[in-house]
């Protein structure tokens, strides 16, 4: 029976199709940028389901233990726990521990769409690019990554150190490409060996996923000859050998991130007796995170905050100590990094000098794409196309700054690629906002009387022993922290109505999901209004107090007027004949008291 | 002029028990002695399917019938009765549940029930979860009673719906069924107190032992080994019987 329903009830179903949060993600989901599911990840933690936890990471994380490690983790700042009470949840932490207790190769969704004939080049084998080469070879393309490095993994196997995240677990995780039939193409370097158009002659389609790897070394007086090196190189000297051959023994690293650190933590573990960081800013501005930062003082890095280099000073070549100026302020009234030197200066002894002060995006282009601050090529932000055509970028070359950031880049260039292999328009119908991290409608109040819970942390190898090698350095949750940080999860989802409704849980996931279908169809099943008991008990609990009872009740009047003046519904008979026999003259009186 | 007072017993309770019925008129005749009385319906479950046309006729027929009555002030046994009349300005509507604390309880009732052993879980009626004087008038009756009461969680204006609103139970029995068994699993003791015959008839189906306030007031004192009244309404012959002896009982007792 097609009904024709009242303005009104279009208008309840629009308010509540809008604003209903049930189908709202949670802080943590909408600002990663993949939108992993830590709501229900740590829900199956705390369940104890680890495989389930690791299928759900595995959704969207090809890395669930190397993200586990090292994901810079903005959801855990978006963390209500963050927002209330400065403790978020260790959601990264937690991410490990699933992985490491239950990944394994047969929870892999290995499986590929029909084959499209269609030839991808992807260059550099980092995050963005392995994600890209995923989502391309599942939608049926046939995918080869090119990286001039013989490893795999960009910098996360040759920029962060293998005591942060150990080249096995990566190298595990990597494999998920070969199961899926990506081909690689390890040792090439692009734009030398072979050239983008020749990519483009040979392939349907490029991503250009090269990533940051021109370590900046500014013009200082003194800085031209040995002794000094770059973060980006001096890395990845160590990731491959666990040695610097041009370093010496007192180690001095200039800049304030956690790049820095990664430097001069390695260096102590690549056998320096003094490593020593000189940055910038004041202590308590330091743009590294501030466990990297705790991790490398107890390591026994020294730091010299506030400082700027003004020169090297060498003896026979070599550097032997550096004069640092103070720095009164970084930045100027219009907010632009321009550091302010005052008068006092220092020396600082060092035999090697390594610059962490910012990685370039090579152009692999030979000209041909423009490049903006950082070398970041120009391109579309919401499809990440370029003027080239067939040509996407993805991951740092593009503008990111973490993995899991490169990763969504990666995937949102393989989708724009798909498309154009497809013959389809790049932007038709993408909802842009949810391919990058976003901020949630969800609003509900925190629930009274919550409790500030202290954040769980896992243990570290002791400083002095860790110090000594490449080793992981932290060791995991055990069982019992990780059921207890995941017990913390405030679980950020409006499910009011559906935990007091029986019925709507009967027929939808939530009032906003149920009222959209009806939008969209503009019909519903009459049992649906029908099965309302008009209780409002959801509107009691609701947030927005939707009048769930008035939308189906003014169904139910359209209902009738559609159907004669009768419930569309069989049962309902019975109620015709008790209304019936109410009102009759039979069971009725009415006897006037006395006046 | 003298204010006039009518009851109106609803559909559900007359067809439950014409005893308490004839009980309830006697005891307000006896505060009234120009109560008139109206048994009809006031047209909910019209309303609740939609059928607006067929309410607007039915409920006029109602209204016209008090008006005939001259009554003033209605009191109400039902809940939906009492948000029905509430829509009239004809009249004012007043619940029996919030009048019985004003005039009282019959001296022969009082304390009836101060040694029964049961502790009874009041179920609140879901329609009237923004009127607190009727669910302190459900608490007077009973301490009055001497009943000892425990509530439930979500009670007075949180009060979970018994199942039987919206007429869902014959177009969908099975999540009835379940809305019913929910609320029951609510109660904190097996014994429940309602004020509304259809809600009764709910607890029942839900599993519990469940009574009519006007059971408590006008029956025997309910212990542990006492079972309930039998679920009447399950049974449309039954039901119907009663309805007509009721119609009896307030021909007899308003002359
Ligand atoms: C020292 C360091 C530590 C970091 N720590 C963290 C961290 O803890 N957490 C976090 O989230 N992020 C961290 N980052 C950032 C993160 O590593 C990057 O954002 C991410 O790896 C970028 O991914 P990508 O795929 O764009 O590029 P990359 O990972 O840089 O990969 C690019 C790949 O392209 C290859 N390549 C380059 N040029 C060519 C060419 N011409 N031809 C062929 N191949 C080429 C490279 O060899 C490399 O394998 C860190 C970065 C650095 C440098």
């Amino acid at each position: 029976m097609a009904v024709q329903f009242a303005e009104k009830v279009y208008s309840l179903a629009k308010e509540i199709a809008e604003d209903c949060q049930g189908l709202e993600a949670p802080f943590c989901v909408a600002e990663c940028p993949m939108h992993t599911d830590a709501l229900g990840y740590i829900r199956h933690i705390r369940e104890g389901k680890l495989e389930e936890a690791v299928r759900s990471i595995r959704e969207k994380l090809f890395l669930p233990g190397t993200l586990g490690r090292i994901c810079a983790h903005p959801c855990e700042k978006a963390c209500r726990r963050e927002t209330e009470f400065k403790q978020p949840l260790a959601i990264a932490a937690l991410k490990r521990y699933a992985a490491d207790k239950a990944d394994r190769e047969e929870l892999w969704d290995v499986s590929v769409g029909a084959d499209t004939g269609k030839r991808v080049a992807v260059v550099g084998s980092g995050p963005a690019g392995a994600q890209a080469a995923i989502d391309l070879r599942k939608a049926g393309h046939k995918v080869t990554i090119y990286d001039r490095l013989p490893v795999r993994g960009g910098m996360l196997r040759v920029g962060i150190p293998a005591y942060r995240l150990p080249h096995k677990v990566l190298d595990f995780e990597y494999s998920y490409l070969d199961r899926l039939g990506i081909s690689f193409q390890l040792g090439v370097e692009v734009g030398k060996s072979v050239t983008l158009d020749t990519l483009r002659a040979q392939y349907d389609a490029v991503i250009l996923a090269h990533g940051a790897h021109l370590g900046i070394v500014p013009p200082v007086n003194g800085g031209g000859s040995g002794g000094v090196t770059n973060a980006v190189e001096f890395l990845r000297e160590i990731a491959f050998t666990e040695k610097c051959a041009v370093m010496g023994t007192n180690v001095l690293v200039i800049g304030g991130g956690d790049v820095a650190m990664d430097c001069a933590r390695s260096a102590l573990r690549a056998g320096a007796e003094k490593a020593r960081i000189v940055c910038l800013e004041n202590e308590c501005a330091l743009p590294a995170s501030r466990h990297e930062q705790e991790a490398a003082i107890a390591e026994g890095v020294q730091f010299d905050y506030g400082w700027c280099v003004e020169e090297i000073v060498r003896e026979n070549g070599r550097p032997v100590s550096v004069r640092l100026k103070d720095c009164l302020s970084l930045w100027d009234e219009t907010g632009k990094f321009n550091p302010v030197l005052g008068s006092e200066t220092s020396m600082a002894t060092c035999d090697t000098i390594i610059y962490a002060i910012g990685q370039r995006v090579d152009d692999i282009s030979r000209g041909q794409l423009p490049q903006k601050a950082g070398g970041r090529y120009v391109v579309d932000p919401d499809t990440l196309a370029t003027d080239l055509g067939g040509v996407f970028v993805a991951g740092d070359a593009a503008g990111s700054t973490i993995a899991v950031e490169a990763m969504a880049l990666g995937r949102k260039a393989a989708l724009s690629a798909d498309r154009y292999l497809r013959g389809q328009s790049l932007t038709e119908g993408r909802n842009f906002k949810l391919e990058r991290s976003y901020k949630t409608e969800y609003d509900v109040p925190v629930p009274e009387g919550t409790e500030d819970l202290a954040r769980h942390h896992s243990e570290l190898v002791d400083a002095a022993v860790r110090r000594t090698n490449f080793l992981e350095c932290d060791r995991g949750f055990d069982e019992n922290a990780a059921n207890k940080e995941a017990s913390r999860c405030l679980e950020c989802e409006c499910k009011e109505c559906m935990q007091e409704c029986l019925m709507l849980n009967e027929f939808t996931a939530c009032p906003g999901e149920l009222f959209s279908i009806f939008l969209a169809k503009e019909q519903v099943d009459a049992i649906v209004p029908y099965s309302c008991n008009l209780c409002n008990q959801c509107t009691l609990v609701c947030p927005k107090e939707f009048k769930l009872a008035d939308a189906f009740m003014s169904m139910r009047k359209d209902f009738v007027r559609a159907n004669k003046g009768k419930s569309p519904l069989k049962g309902h008979g019975a109620i015709d004949i008790h209304q019936k026999l109410s009102f009759s003259r039979v069971f009725t009186i009415k006897r006037k008291g006395r006046e | 002029m003298a204010i006039r007072h009518g009851f109106m017993p609803g559909c559900s309770l007359p067809s439950y028990s014409p005893e308490n019925i004839e009980k309830t008129i006697a005891y307000l005749r006896g505060v009234y002695p120009e109560l008139s009385v109206v048994q009809k319906c006031c047209g909910k479950p019209t309303k609740s399917l939609g059928q607006v046309d067929l309410l607007q006729e039915r409920f006029g027929s109602l209204i016209a019938d008090i008006k005939d009555c001259k009554v003033d002030e209605m009191l109400v046994a039902c809940q939906n009765c009492y948000n029905m009349l509430r829509e009239s300005d004809a009249f004012t509507t007043i619940s029996l549940w919030e009048r019985m604390p004003q005039i009282g309880l019959p001296q022969e009732v009082r304390g009836k029930a101060t040694n029964s052993d049961v502790v009874f879980s009041i179920h609140d009626s879901c329609p009237v979860r923004d009127n607190h004087a009727i669910h302190d008038g459900i608490r007077w009756i009973m301490q009055e009673l001497g009943y000892k009461t425990a509530e439930p969680e979500r009670t007075r204006d949180k009060a979970r719906c018994c199942g039987f609103g919206g007429m869902i139970v014959p177009v969908n029995p099975e999540l009835a069924k379940k809305v019913m068994g929910r609320r029951v699993q609510e109660m904190p003791t097996q014994h429940v107190v309602v004020y509304c015959a259809a809600c009764r008839s709910s607890m029942l189906m839900g599993g519990a032992k469940a009574w009519h306030i006007l059971d408590l007031i006008w029956g025997p004192v309910v212990s542990q080994s006492s079972q309930p009244p039998e679920n009447v309404l399950a049974s449309p012959v039954k039901a119907w019987v009663n309805r007509y002896k009721s119609k009896g009982v307030i021909a007899r007792s308003i002359k």
